[in-house]
């Protein structure tokens, strides 16, 4: 397979949006004199991405995640910046790139709406020009990894959204290219549906070292999918790195949560703080970093008889709430 | 090509899937038919040619021109249109292929299936009902088919091009049913050409629009000798190839607009 790294640098895309004014003199007044308003989609975007890599590409409605991934495929030109992935620059040799990258935007199929699902991907084979052989094989695996057999011969339009991005999955694998965008792959699908297209992605990741490049607002996708994590808000890049480390930085207090095995009036402990005591349990939060939970635990029991305990860490929705609201890395 | 053939198949196959559609369809086209047929009757009174045409000529003519309604897809053809404002383009835009050459793939298999199924059984009942001309020599019969071919290329050009304005306008669908009116009104769908008066003729000749049906309704009654013909079919295919031609180069227009504005 062919090797694509991802090169981005200093990427912008701005639009101009028309702005209304109100009332009809408003709008008759717009129809003369147009007022814009310049909108930062992306706003000086640089990273790297190298073959086999797993990235997530998170942030809140309007991030520019979207203008992001429309850039990478080549749907959208750029209003400055660099963009190299392989040897194309993507939107100005669309096509030939094109059927090097495989790409699935959630909202939307590149299905045939009222064609079987096989038609729909025996015609891509032909657009693509994949081998029969090649064809056949990648189609057999897929069909067993996604569960395709039961909903096949079912015209797109009549299936339910998880098997329908199923569908979507295979149809823009086929062709084997080494990098695969995906715009929310895993948007209003329940809990089960969600885990059959994360373990697919990851299966394709590991087995096939195809990169993925996904977007997603949902957390869990991160968590379980990604080595790595792009965090953008506002068209600027946040955050690019280790989950863990995220956590680490910007995760805030853990906590242990103690059950004791008698009735204590005031408990107190050097380097954790009590946040909350009632009945025969207690909570007690620490900042990373200054003392590690196991010598907080030994700490308790040195004085307390305990009974029963548990360490939460933060939660990383939490914290990455907090980076958006307090702008952190901004 | 390969792709080509496979996208004009399935496109074909596609057209069972709304059978009871197809068949609301031809009894529209029927019925229509027969109260054109009615009104030519009725115009015609006591004369036996009008402009060069005979009533039995006349009648045929109203089979023929419902017989192509639904081969041209004349009352409209809004896919493009759709596919730009619910965003599906830009599905397309990432397959690696040509999207005039797929959107023409797929109207070409619509358009035969609709041509030997619909336009087939039409001109058979008017047979069976109406004392109808049929063309005489093979050559006639071998223009009749250059002919549909080339008028299928013009229209689905003409079509294409209206959808192609949802690129740059929020409601093309407008746009598009003056679009399609114009080609009821200059193709001779709505009355023979010779009918109207010269004028008007020769600003229709200006247009490709006589291209769609005029051309086909002349070989099939054998108005046009050999020689004027073949320049009737040489004629078509020019503004086929220029109407394609506009095409790609609005296309590429309306892609870069995309690409730039974001959709």
């Amino acid at each position: 397979m062919r090797r694509m790294p991802i090169v981005v640098r200093e990427l912008k895309k701005t639009y101009q949006v028309a702005l209304q004014r109100r009332g009809a003199l408003g709008a008759l007044r717009s129809l003369v004199n147009r007022k814009t308003r310049l909108v930062r989609a992306v706003d000086g975007i640089s990273f790297e991405i190298a073959p086999g890599e797993l990235v997530g590409y998170l942030g809140p409605n309007g991030a520019g995640k979207s203008t992001t991934l429309k850039i990478l495929t080549g749907l959208l030109v750029p209003t400055s910046g660099e963009v190299q992935v392989g040897e194309f620059v993507p939107w100005r040799q669309r096509r030939s790139y094109v059927a090097h990258i495989g790409a699935v935007f959630g909202q939307r199929t590149s299905l045939w709406w009222d064609l079987p699902v096989i038609e729909s991907l025996e015609l891509l084979q032909h657009i693509y020009d994949v081998a029969p052989g090649k064809f056949r094989h990648n189609l057999d695996e897929f069909r067993k990894l996604l569960d395709l057999d039961a909903f096949v011969d079912t015209p797109v339009r009549s299936l339910s959204l998880g098997q329908r991005m199923r569908a979507d999955l295979c149809a823009a694998l086929l062709h084997e290219p080494p990098v695969l965008f995906l715009d929310e792959p895993t948007i209003g699908l329940d809990v089960v549906a969600k885990e059959r297209i994360r373990q697919f992605i990851r299966h394709i990741n590991q087995q096939r070292g195809v990169s993925v490049v996904l977007t997603t607002h949902d957390l869990s996708d991160v968590q379980k999918l990604c080595q790595r994590v792009m965090i953008i808000d506002k068209g600027r890049l946040l955050f690019d790195g280790q989950l863990s480390k995220l956590q680490e930085r910007f995760g805030g207090r853990r906590q242990v949560v103690v059950d004791f095995g008698e009735r204590y009036e005031a408990v107190q402990v050097e380097g954790a703080e009590v946040t909350q005591h009632e009945g025969q349990r207690a909570t007690f939060e620490f900042e990373q970093g200054t003392i590690s939970a196991s010598e907080l635990i030994g700490r308790i029991s040195a004085r307390y008889r305990i009974q029963d305990l548990q360490v939460r860490e933060p939660d990383i929705e939490a914290t990455i709430r907090r980076i958006y609201e307090q702008r952190l890395l901004g | 090509m390969r792709t080509f053939f496979e996208l004009v198949k399935l496109s074909a196959r596609r057209q069972f899937t709304y059978r009871a559609a197809a068949f609301a369809g031809l009894a529209t086209n029927v019925f229509f038919g027969l109260l054109r047929a009615a009104v030519m009757v009725a115009l015609y009174g006591e004369r036996g040619e009008a402009a060069g045409i005979s009533l039995q000529a006349a009648i045929t003519y109203t089979g023929i021109s419902q017989a192509v309604i639904a081969f041209l897809d004349l009352f409209g053809w809004w896919q493009v249109i759709q596919s730009v404002y619910s965003g599906q383009i830009s599905g397309d835009l990432l397959k690696p292929m040509d999207y005039f050459r797929f959107w023409m793939a797929q109207d070409l298999g619509r358009a035969l299936v609709n041509l030997a199924g619909r336009g087939v059984l039409i001109m058979l009942f008017y047979a069976a009902v109406f004392d109808i001309v049929l063309p005489g020599q093979p050559g006639q019969w071998l223009g009749l088919l250059a002919a549909l071919l080339l008028a299928w290329m013009v229209s689905f050009a003409w079509r294409f091009l209206v959808n192609l304005t949802a690129f740059w306008v929020p409601n093309a669908v407008g746009i598009g049913r003056l679009g399609y009116s114009l080609s009821w009104l200059m193709s001779g769908f709505l009355m023979p050409l010779r009918f109207y008066p010269e004028w008007f003729q020769k600003l229709c000749n200006l247009t490709p629009f006589p291209h769609m049906i005029n051309t086909i309704v002349e070989v099939y009654l054998g108005l046009l000798s050999g020689p004027e013909m073949m320049a009737a079919l040489l004629h078509q295919a020019l503004w086929a190839a220029a109407l394609t031609s506009a095409c790609y180069l609005v296309l590429r227009a309306g892609v870069r607009r995309l690409v730039i504005l974001g959709g």
